[in-house]
């Protein structure tokens, strides 16, 4: 019965549904009865109209603070002129390529770290220290080996997720039961059958779970490495908000954040977090 | 039954045979020593349904780790078919204590997996796994996830899984200990049929000792750590004519029990006092 309420725009029949079930179960602040995705954007609503109203109390400078209207109208403006566009496409290319290579690299590099225990002991510092090392603090180091290029973006998107990918692969590993591996031996399993059978499959919600980590770190690198190499690396959203401040347009750098703010959350709630949960209870790791 | 008349000579072969065996844990950081098994000798021959009892950490399952092939024991030397037991094979299926059916398996692909690992032709694959669920009764769950079924049921996995291999030996680690005593009555009774018909030898570890009598052919007591055999019961009922109908009323098997129970008795309790 709430449920509609969340599928259509609110109309009045909607709003008395979801009236109704607030008196149902009130809560502090009455929100408990709210359909999901109704309670998700409404903190966004609040943080909107907050905003509203200190940029109409305080009527700061155009250049410190600007209105929300005013950011959308950058915003609208930025696409209409195609640079966003463009640069939103340049970025997600860049992490999904930089995604791709660090599966490739991180996954097998994990597996076989997390397939002798001795090794994956004596693996653990130093992968712990690198992944501690963040990708940003690569930057100049990669800027003096490779430039102001786009592979210098690309090596720190890749070294970013590398690390925590490979991490979970082989703690995934690690982790599971030896017993599962010994069944597996009593039926006359060989070591590549074990790894096929056993170690893949058991290791894929650690796995899952490190790339979801990974491509979070990631984008915060690519971000920051498109501030630093993107104007002569071909732009990108990073490089779309650097570049609004160094014009001084305030609305067009909110604009950009905002943006960046919400393709995360889209890819995290609409791919990353779904595919995991489904591993997880395939695997009988939430519902057991 | 194919029981040796003759001399040593004709007789079978021992299927397992277990001579001397010790076997120690050292704890690689303390250097500490866990005497865990202490001079076993034992033979098991073609057929035979031996059942071990005794008391908790007194090396049941290390013996079972040997024979199946994952412990090299410290001492002493065991035989399957009269060749050295080195690593694990398909020649010996387990059961494990702590059930080992894959999680992201479902029932069907669990139970197949021996027989995909052994390369046979998907219909025969399929053909087998289907006899063997409907054996076991977990017909109509052959798609869902151990995490969607009861713990009898995932233990009926794990026995279908070693199972449909078929096996020539079949070693079982407290198989049904996780199972209420309803669905532990009907498993064992099943489990009794089951190798009565086929004829498998087994070796079946277990905490009760009426389990041990129901199942057993011969049932071994364990003493307390350092495991040793205190003594090798013979069940004087043929296997094929028990129930737990008879077992409630038949004077030689209530014997047998009470026998097994002193034996078990006398290890588990210090000399405190009596128990109950
Ligand atoms: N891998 C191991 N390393 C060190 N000690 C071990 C190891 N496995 C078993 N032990 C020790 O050896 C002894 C026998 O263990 P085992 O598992 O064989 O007992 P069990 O008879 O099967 O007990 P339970 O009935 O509780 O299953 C125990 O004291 C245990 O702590
Ligand atoms: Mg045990």
């Amino acid at each position: 019965m709430v449920k509609p309420a969340s599928t259509t725009t609110a109309t009045g029949k909607d709003l008395g549904a979801v009236r109704a079930a607030q008196s149902e179960s009130p809560g502090l602040f009455g929100v408990a009865g709210l359909s999901s995705v109704i309670r998700a954007l409404l903190p966004f609503v609040v943080a909107i109209l907050a905003w509203w109203a200190i940029w109409a109390v305080l009527d700061p400078p155009e250049i410190i603070l600007v209105s929300p209207a005013s950011v959308f109208g950058s915003f609208i403006d930025s696409i209409a002129e195609g640079a966003l566009p463009t640069f939103i496409a340049r970025s997600l290319a860049r992490l999904g390529i930089g995604t791709l290579i660090a599966i490739g690299l991180g996954v097998p590099m994990g597996w076989l770290l997390g397939l002798d225990e001795d090794v994956a002991q004596a693996a653990e510092p130093i992968m712990r220290f690198f992944n501690a090392v963040s990708g940003i603090a690569w930057l100049p180091a990669m800027i003096i080996w490779f430039g102001f290029t786009e592979t210098t973006i690309q090596a720190v998107i890749v070294y970013t997720m590398l690390f925590p990918v490979a991490f979970n692969a082989m703690i995934g590993v690690r982790t599971i039961p030896k017993r599962y591996r010994d069944a597996c031996r009593t039926m006359g399993a060989g070591t590549l059958r074990i790894i096929r059978d056993v170690y893949m499959p058991g290791s894929f919600p650690s796995v899952m779970t490190g790339l979801r980590l990974g491509i979070g770190f990631g984008w915060r690198a690519l971000i920051a490495g498109e501030f630093v190499v993107g104007t002569t690396a071909g732009g990108g959203l990073g490089f779309f908000i650097f570049d609004a401040r160094t014009q001084g347009v305030i609305g067009k750098v909110m604009a950009g954040m905002i943006v960046l703010g919400v393709l995360w959350l889209l890819m995290d709630r609409l791919i990353l977090r779904p595919i995991e949960e489904t591993i997880n209870v395939k695997w009988g790791a939430v519902s057991a | 039954m194919t029981v040796p008349t003759g001399g040593a000579a004709q007789a079978a072969p021992p299927t397992i045979s277990v001579e001397g065996l010790s076997h120690s844990f050292t704890d690689p950081q303390t250097r500490k020593t866990v005497h865990a098994l202490d001079d076993v000798n034992l033979e098991i021959l073609p057929g035979d349904f031996v059942t071990v009892v005794g008391p908790s950490g007194c090396g049941k399952t290390t013996l079972l780790n040997i024979l199946a092939g994952f412990i090299r024991p410290s001492a002493g030397k065991a035989f399957v078919n009269g060749r050295a037991i080195e690593r694990p094979g398909a020649d010996r299926g387990v059961v494990f204590q702590e059930l080992a059916i894959l999680p992201w398996r479902t029932v069907y692909r669990n139970i197949a997996h021996g027989l995909e690992i052994q390369g046979v032709a998907k219909p025969e694959i399929d053909e087998r796994v289907n006899r063997m669920t409907s054996l076991v009764g977990l017909e109509g769950f052959e798609g869902h996830y151990p995490h969607q079924l009861s713990g009898g049921m995932r233990q009926r996995v794990a026995v279908a899984r070693t199972w449909v291999s078929d096996p020539e030996i079949i070693l079982m680690d407290e198989p049904f200990a996780a199972v209420d005593a309803m669905t532990r009555l009907t498993l064992q009774e099943e489990l009794n049929d089951l190798t009565v018909r086929t004829g498998k030898t087994v070796f079946f570890i277990t905490h009760s000792v009426e389990e041990a009598v129901f199942l057993g052919d011969r049932v071994m007591a364990l003493s307390a750590r350092p495991g040793r055999i205190k003594e090798e019961v013979h069940v004087p009922v043929p296997r094929a004519e028990r129930s737990w109908e008879r077992m409630s009323h038949d004077e030689a098997l209530q014997d047998t029990v009470e026998h097994v129970l002193s034996l078990v008795r006398g290890e588990a309790v210090e000399p405190t006092g009596q128990d109950g």
